[in-house]
């Protein structure tokens, strides 16, 4: 495709966050447990991280913003902004940029917030550590208040002056986001932001994230189980199994020639409106988990187009961090 | 599953309270005023968020939680009338399956004694070695051919717990099987694999099942009528396909809506 090779050179001055060749390993014992990530996230781009539990892309992302403190990045380069931040020092970089630069939603709603904090003072740290706006300036509490009602907090007024227990898990949430967006950062990485919600919640609280995104040109990194969420919402989805990077695909492709046998597996596990019961395949065995040692791909014993190179041969990289990737050697071989 | 039969189990008024006795006295509805209908070889879902009460009603159904107000009759008797004989053989018929499957098996119990211990119970005539063999009939039937059953529960990844607790419930051949957001704690493949297994039992043992979900898509896969639950009532009911593709209750439309 000479069209998406051009493409991809235009897009790639513009990326946001860079990935290449990005291995992790715990930093006790130095097991590989994700094997040699690349990928370009360009600016203002929604992109979509899934996999199952046990995939490695809860380890990536926490690993790359210094929020894991059991895992290293063991190789490779990661670029924030044009600027590689992944050598030596790379946690102690990466956490000045948190906070400032990258804006983190973790999954949990209910321990992300001091508890014994307001709400209101919450903000204005942040505000502060983020901006060097003095928490006591009028100035925080307007921001803080015009954040609340931002992010759809009635009466912020009130809001500001609460404990986080007295709010649902989907408004602590919301909450959460603000602070996050209080310091405009340029990346938000939201990592399950609504597994802990019901379906009302979790629909508005994703299009909160598309929205901000959408107005302000940020971009989101979402992380998520359920590929159907991710078609819908996202421009990009990166799928990842077992620590490998299976699959890079723009969210309209699921279905399509595209996908990696895999996406194609994993897609059809999930009931939507319009299956029965015969259009549901589950994938036989069970997920195998990152940092299992490997050879070849991690996918093979579960995949119906195995042949025998997928257990011999290494699965090809993203090295030139095209828009587009499918690591199936299968089809690879097929196409040579 | 004709109407004109008597249902096999009936709700009738059911409300349950929960109360607070600290700081203030206060009274929280957990259920107001259901009413429920279950026929043989029907499989029914509840749907609901979170705090819609769907748990609490299977707790009381399963007599795990006491009620006081409303009616429950199965095979048409009320089931607080029972009397103990009655209360065990309600017990062997209604099984349940939850949600945790790391919760619900005994960890310091092989699984074939986890499975064996309702068949001791309830099926107390079997020779031990038709009780083994049973085990291995039901290990069979619900996909774990090959494993070991001296292994405990810690050794299986989550989705063979659930298999193990699915398999439990059915070893006593119970005529009501309530799953209460079995799928819930699992990942997406295994998800499938559990459903795909729920409709072949479904087939296989002509179960009649109550299956509590909040998600609408594995509803509409499995249920041939559907009960949507909101703050402890019953807004909307009806067949499944009915319910979710023309909803009537507002409620229902914006559940509907709002799931991807």
């Amino acid at each position: 495709m000479p069209g998406a090779a051009s493409a991809t050179n235009a897009s790639r001055d513009d990326a946001v966050l860079k990935l290449e060749n990005v291995s992790i390993a715990l930093s006790a014992t130095r097991t590989t447990m994700v094997h040699s990530v690349s990928l370009s996230i360009d600016r203002g781009e929604i992109f979509g991280l899934a996999g199952e539990s046990g995939s490695g892309k809860t380890l990536l992302m926490r690993t790359l913003f210094g929020l894991h403190d059991d895992a290293i990045i063991e190789s490779g380069r990661m670029t924030f902004k044009g600027a590689e931040i992944s050598s030596s020092g790379h946690r102690k970089r990466v956490r000045k940029l948190l906070g400032h630069e990258i804006g983190f939603v973790p999954q949990d709603p209910f321990s992300s917030l001091n508890p014994t904090m307001r709400i209101g003072k919450q903000i204005r740290e942040a505000l502060y550590l983020g901006k060097g706006i003095s928490p006591k300036s009028g100035e925080a509490g307007k921001i803080a208040l015009d954040l609340l009602d931002e992010v759809g907090i009635s009466e912020p007024e009130l809001a500001v002056d609460q404990f986080p227990d007295q709010f649902s898990g989907g408004m602590r949430q919301r909450i959460v986001i603000a602070i996050a967006l209080s310091q405009e950062p340029s990346i938000l990485v939201a990592d399950e932001p609504t597994t802990a919600l019901d379906a009302f919640t979790q629909r508005r609280i994703i299009n909160l994230i598309i929205e901000r995104s959408r107005t302000r040109n940020l971009t989101v990194i979402l992380i998520s189980h359920n590929l159907e969420l991710l078609r819908q919402n996202v421009d990009r989805i990166a799928v990842m199994y077992g620590g490998q990077l299976f699959n890079i695909l723009d969210s309209g492709e699921i279905s399509e020639g595209a996908a990696h046998p895999y996406t194609v597996a994993l897609f059809n596990c999930i009931p939507r409106k319009d299956m029965t019961l015969g259009d549901i395949r589950s994938i036989p065995g069970e997920p195998l988990s990152a940092g299992y040692g490997l050879t070849g791909c991690a996918f093979s014993k579960r995949c119906g187009l195995r042949q025998d190179v997928c257990d011999s041969s290494l699965i090809p990289v993203n090295s030139a961090l095209a828009r587009s990737f499918d690591a199936c050697l299968v089809k690879a071989g097929r196409q040579a | 599953m004709s109407e004109s039969e008597a249902p096999l189990l009936q709700i009738r008024d059911l409300s349950k309270t929960f109360e607070r006795r600290y700081l203030v006295q206060q009274s929280n509805f957990s259920l107001r005023s259901i009413d429920l209908e279950l026929f043989d070889g029907e499989v029914v879902g509840i749907l609901g968020e979170s705090g819609s009460g769907k748990s609490t009603l299977a707790n009381i159904i399963t007599r795990l939680t006491p009620y006081r107000d409303g009616e429950i009759f199965y095979r048409g008797k009320e089931i607080r009338s029972h009397s103990p004989s009655e209360i065990f053989k309600y017990k062997s018929e209604v099984q349940i399956v939850f949600q945790d499957p790391y919760g619900s098996l005994n960890p310091r119990s092989t699984i074939r004694n986890s499975i064996k211990e309702g068949l001791r119970l309830h099926q107390s005539h079997l020779s031990r070695q038709d009780m083994d063999a049973r085990v291995e009939e039901l290990l069979k039937s619900v996909g774990l051919v090959s494993e070991n059953p001296e292994k405990f529960p810690h050794e299986f990844s989550g989705g063979q717990r659930q298999r193990i607790a699915i398999a439990r419930a059915i070893a006593v051949q119970p005529t009501l099987l309530i799953c209460d957001e079995p799928l819930s704690s699992l990942d997406v493949s295994i998800q499938a694999q559990i459903i795909e297994l729920f409709a072949s039992l479904i087939e296989e043992y002509r179960l009649t099942m109550l299956f509590i979900s909040h998600d609408i898509n594995v509803v509409r896969l499995l249920c041939d009528r559907v009960y949507v639950m909101s703050d402890g009532r019953i807004v909307e009911y009806g067949k499944t396909s009915e319910i979710l593709n023309n909803p009537k209750n507002d409620y229902t439309v914006k559940l509907i809506e709002s799931v991807f």
